[in-house]
């Protein structure tokens, strides 16, 4: 197993979230966790393609192309650019659904929310 | 000097994740922010640097919404003592399988993970050709605005059914939020006068980054969200919610429509791939269009996201009960 740096960290964060995610009570702390997850899987593609200090794939000189493996891949960075917009946009989504859930409920906490909606279910039925 | 960037990354992290309150939550995520694009920008990547510390920002303004909401109203604070006051038995029955899964879990994961560099062929064909096919200097942009543009246009699509998401969810009965003055930071002149030589210079930069996106790190998405952090500083500036939000939309899907019409229209033209006949004026117009097409694109999103977030917090809490 001769992992790259830059692969075992972001695995490494990726779990670390996982770990906050399933064990949290509080509803914006987890939209955080989600987010964390996102970067972890950003981090990971950016640095498959790229090694530290690598050169960003701008090549104004024609003379960068006398030392191809100092560039960085251009295609997980163009990916990742996209993913990244996509990623806050969701987080947006997530907290606006968050704000509505609060302003139902008034409560945070995921076990109160479950106990709230399994009670009014029966109420409902 | 990669292992401690990386370790203090995974160590901020590591405090969002074990810190019990919200607002520490919050500084933590902004200072992991940072370090994400400090490593981001040591991997030779500066578009996804700049990116990321943009959204951060927005994010940052997300998050404080939502927890001025909690803490405003003194709702969250019954929660919080209860949550404190949580058995040591519990604690420990909860955290340790847990704890248990997620190694075992890391330990599959890293076993499969495939090893070794990856520079495929696919790279070095980039790299070689998107001069000539798409034209600028910046791989990045020649991939998301000629050779992939498919993908920009799912991107932008996925960002307009998110306005709409959040439009429908916080689309409260009465429209009209009131003005006024936000926080006490407002009244110092001090910040207004800051305020009021930044803005200037914040939509020049952003003007920049779109008309050189294809020669520098920028872009469209870049620029967008320059133009969009421009309006968060006219809302802290003047604090006036005078926002036409649904002339906004409109305009929002027209561009999406421009966005949708202007590829097609470059690839059947040849504008795009077709070397002999283009010449690189052309190649420039179109990649200067786009990234302003996009720009304005992704500046309408934010400007909504951004006041429609504003709106929840305004709005009192029993809007709804009152109609």
């Amino acid at each position: 197993m001769n992992l790259h740096i830059f692969d075992i960290f972001p695995i490494i964060l990726f779990f670390i979230s996982f770990f906050g995610l399933i064990t949290t009570n509080n509803t914006m702390k987890s939209i955080v966790f989600i987010m964390l997850m996102q970067t972890a899987v950003i981090m990971f593609w950016v640095g498959v393609g790229a090694r530290f200090g690598a050169q960003p794939p701008i090549i104004g000189d024609i003379a960068y192309l006398e030392n191809p493996d100092a560039i960085a891949d251009p295609l997980p960075q163009a990916l990742m650019l996209t993913a990244i917009i996509i990623g806050i946009a969701v987080t947006a989504i997530n907290i606006t659904m968050l704000n509505a859930l609060f302003r139902k409920y008034k409560t945070m906490n995921w076990q109160a929310l479950q106990n709230l909606s399994s009670t009014e279910v029966e109420e409902d039925a | 000097m990669t292992q401690v960037l990386l370790f203090f990354w995974v160590f901020s992290a590591a405090c969002i994740v074990f810190s019990r309150k919200a607002y520490r939550v919050i500084i933590y995520f902004g200072v992991f922010s940072l370090i994400t694009s400090v490593v981001y920008l040591a991997l030779g990547a500066p578009d996804v640097a700049m990116s990321e510390a943009g959204i951060s920002a927005f994010a940052t303004i997300f998050f404080i919404v939502c927890i001025e909401q909690y803490y405003g109203r003194g709702e969250g604070l019954k929660s919080e003592a209860i949550a404190s006051r949580r058995k040591i038995r519990v604690t420990f029955m909860k955290f340790v399988p847990a704890f248990l899964f997620t190694a075992g879990l890391f330990l599959l994961f890293v076993n499969s993970v495939p090893t070794g560099y990856a520079f495929t062929e696919l790279r070095d064909q980039y790299l070689r050709m998107f001069m000539q096919d798409v034209g600028g200097e910046n791989a990045v942009t020649a991939i998301y605005l000629g050779y992939r543009v498919y993908d920009t246009l799912f991107e932008a699509l996925l960002l307009v059914i998110a306005v709409v998401a959040v439009t429908h969810v916080s689309w409260f009965s009465s429209e009209e939020v009131p003005d006024g003055q936000h926080s006490e930071i407002e009244n110092s002149r001090m910040t207004k006068f800051t305020m009021r030589i930044i803005c200037p210079i914040i939509l020049l930069f952003g003007a920049y980054l779109i008309m050189n996106g294809h020669f520098t790190a920028g872009g469209g998405f870049l620029g967008g969200l320059a133009f969009a952090s421009f309006f968060i500083c006219r809302y802290l500036v003047l604090g006036i919610y005078d926002l036409p939000i649904k002339k906004v939309m409109k305009m929002e899907e027209l561009v999406f429509i421009n966005i949708t019409i202007l590829p097609i229209f470059a690839v059947f033209t040849g504008v795009v791939y077709l070397v002999a006949d283009v010449t690189p004026l052309f190649q420039n117009i179109y990649l200067v269009a786009m990234s302003a097409l996009v720009g304005m694109k992704v500046a309408c999103g934010f400007f909504i996201l951004f006041y429609r977030h504003i709106a929840i917090e305004r709005l009192p809490a029993d809007i709804d009960k009152k109609e």
